[in-house]
């Protein structure tokens, strides 16, 4: 957003009239039913304009998000109010966020009453975020924010985190106004100098200091129109940013926990054990785990960080998660609906007059209709067609 | 996952057919393909049966290509009633084995069979369960699977082809039933916990319609009142990138997450030189005598 605005020196309400109305055209039965499809199509390849080429990704990421818990946050602008609707976006984010970057960490701050505080630690434990977000929402909003404060505990908590980590810094900010003990702009310096990436998503209007922060540390910033628009923009965080050049690359080491059958006497019960993630609420007593493979303590779920000796414990599957960032399915073509093929080839449904666009993967020859090809694109990172091909299926990764 | 206990209204079944003929109990008796196909058959036709509501599809996977068998692209065969069975299910089996004769006689006479590409078949599977969900009224509750079945052993070629389509599945909750008719398949296995499906190693090819019919039949929310073969135990390890060994500790790269069993300078699958820590803090010492 903030690039799209830099490029264009103006705002949009200097751009002269946009005589949205004439796009509209009746086909020769004076209907525009096609037409709209063609919009909602349009609209929705938008949507999900993606990244290519050869980025390389910070993966394991360590993201604090800072919501504003000040006054203006009980504004009813977003229905039911701005704090209820960034709750409820929140837990979608908290879920969308682990499924994109599964050896994340993610972290909770409020401002309120000119303090930031810390509400979660950073962790890779999403029902304890979601716990704690859902546990906001009877909150009393006060007060003013504070940015600085705000920015100042983000640098504490990022700053002693290994050079290989990504550090991001997401606030979502409601109030027009912040309330600053001392000089913003070495806080912002400071930053900067930490490779911390900070974005802001501001709930009201666009407002220079943050403009200024986000250009600075590399991040992005956005204004939200409605509840549709703060969601998209939300959800654009969750996919890994480009890696900072200041990053430095690093082996990690990293535990898989093999749960191997300890019942070399099968008769006997297993002992009892603790699982190490619920000892601080008295539960989780028994049943089976995951045993970290350097202090055997005991770990319900994964991934985690083990809370003994401090290895990072990760089934391979998550690791696997996120190897379709890195091996991205090429773009299929966009090509007018001529009659090459009858039907999808993923789903089998006929082409019919609505589609106008088809779309045709140039590795396998095969042609999909748009929803497959959102699909394919977005959420499966296969192409159908090319997975079930002898001599195409292998994506080798591509280094040059 | 709330969802679960309440019964859906329909239910969309994804079969995938491994008809690779390199597969063992193929190679072995040819026609004992006929015997598992009419299994598959009738249990699609029960599958059918169950609710009028229910869609189903059939997958056929080919060492060459996956087809659909069922639904048939176009327009549908013309069936009429025979011996007073139900048109639906003439269709099903009509289209199922003429869709497989074509699949079969369109192999490349020159090419030797390979391995079972189930994973492009299960990719078109997860398109069309979501192109099911698209057409269907909203306030229809839709449950979801795949059943594979499949007597080829898996290899690691297709990893990242099966883990993106897993996790797909796992997030628009399609559970991934996997019926292994010859050999353990830890990758699939995988798949169905990941999921949430079930795994089956079936120990008789005779009893196949069998095993299908009872174990495979119920829903997802129908299954937690039935004892059910169990998950068993699924090996998580990572293999290592460097010996393809399965590891317990291990080294992570940073930027592309790749694993490697010894701590190297630079990773070999992204060319990222890592930053080794260690010597650097004697050199103030050394000044410091100086001074």
């Amino acid at each position: 957003m903030a690039d799209d605005e830099q490029d264009l020196k103006e705002y949009r309400w200097e751009t002269g009239y946009e005589k949205t109305w004439e796009a509209i055209k009746e086909d020769e039965d004076g209907l525009v039913e096609g037409l709209v499809a063609e919009f909602a199509q349009k609209a929705a390849r938008k949507a999900l304009t993606p990244r290519r080429g050869p980025v390389r990704l910070g993966m394991m990421r360590h993201l604090l998000v800072a919501i504003d818990c000040s006054e203006a946050m009980s504004s009813q602008d977003l229905k039911p109010t701005r704090f209820l609707c960034t709750l409820k976006l929140l837990e979608k984010f908290i879920e969308e966020f682990f499924d994109q970057n599964p050896l994340s960490q993610l972290g909770l701050i409020t401002m309120k009453n000119k303090r930031a505080e810390k509400i979660t630690e950073l962790s890779g434990n999403i029902r304890k975020h979601i716990k704690v977000v859902q546990g906001l929402l009877n909150l009393a909003l006060t007060g003013e924010p504070s940015l600085q404060n705000t920015l100042e505990m983000a640098h504490r908590v990022l700053k002693p985190l290994p050079g290989h980590a990504s550090r991001e810094l997401l606030v979502l900010f409601a109030s027009l106004t912040t309330c600053d003990p001392g000089d913003v702009n070495t806080t912002i310096q400071n930053l900067k100098n930490e490779g911390i990436r900070c974005s802001v998503i501001g709930l009201a209007a666009e407002v220079r200091i943050c403009k200024k922060l986000c250009q600075d540390t590399g991040g992005d910033y956005g204004v939200v129109l409605d509840d549709v628009h703060y969601r998209s923009l939300l959800l654009e965080h969750t996919s890994p940013p480009p890696r900072a050049r200041a990053l430095d690359a690093g082996l990690v080491k990293m535990g898989f926990p093999h749960t191997a059958p300890p019942s070399t006497q099968s008769d006997t019960e297993p002992p009892i054990t603790i699982c190490m993630c619920h000892i601080d609420e008295g539960e989780g007593v028994g049943g089976e785990g995951h045993l970290c493979p350097q202090c055997r303590s005991k770990y319900c779920s994964l991934p985690a960080q083990c809370r003994t000796c401090g290895l990072t414990l990760a089934s391979a599957p998550h690791l696997a998660r996120s190897y379709h960032h890195l091996f991205p399915v090429d773009p299929f073509e966009e090509l007018k609906n001529d009659g090459q093929s009858q039907f999808c080839f993923a789903c089998v449904r006929s082409f019919t007059d609505v589609d106008k666009q088809i779309y045709r993967c140039n590795r396998c020859v095969e042609y999909y209709c748009w929803e497959c090809e959102s699909m394919i694109s977005s959420t499966l990172h296969v192409c159908p067609g090319c997975a079930s091909r002898p001599h195409l299926y292998q994506r080798l990764p591509d280094t040059s | 996952m709330a969802d679960d206990e309440i019964p859906s209204d329909s239910s969309t079944l994804v079969i995938i057919v491994d008809t690779n003929p390199n597969q063992r109990y193929i190679t072995e008796d040819p026609k004992i393909l006929t015997g598992c196909l009419d299994a598959v058959i009738a249990f699609a036709n029960s599958h059918l049966m169950q609710k009028s509501r229910n869609e189903l599809a059939v997958i056929g996977c080919h060492f060459h290509k996956s087809e659909y068998l069922y639904p048939s692209p176009g327009k549908p065969l013309d069936v009429r009633q025979i011996d007073g069975q139900y048109e639906l299910f003439t269709l099903v089996e009509k289209t199922v084995k003429m869709r497989l004769v074509n699949l079969i006689k369109s192999q490349p006479q020159e090419e030797k069979p390979g391995e079972s590409l189930l994973a492009g078949a299960l990719a078109m599977g997860l398109c069309f369960i979501s192109k099911v969900r698209r057409e269907a009224s909203p306030a229809l509750k839709i449950s979801s699977r795949i059943l594979i079945v499949t007597g080829s052993s898996d290899t690691a070629a297709q990893y990242i082809n099966y883990m993106n389509v897993f996790f797909t599945a796992q997030k628009q909750q399609v559970l991934i039933d996997v019926c292994s008719l010859d050999k353990h398949l830890s990758l699939l296995q995988q798949g169905c916990d990941i999921t949430g499906g079930l795994y089956l190693k079936v120990p008789t090819l005779e009893g196949l319609l069998q095993y299908l019919l009872w174990v495979f039949l119920p829903e997802g929310s129908e299954r937690k009142q039935l004892v059910l073969p169990g998950r068993g135990r699924v090996d998580y390890r990572a293999a290592c990138f460097c010996h393809r060994e399965l590891l317990t500790i291990g080294y992570v790269c940073s930027v592309c997450l790749s694993v490697f069993c010894k701590f190297s300078p630079i990773c070999t699958t992204c060319h990222t030189v890592f930053k080794i820590g260690g010597p650097l803090p004697i050199k103030p010492k050394k000044k410091k005598m100086k001074v």
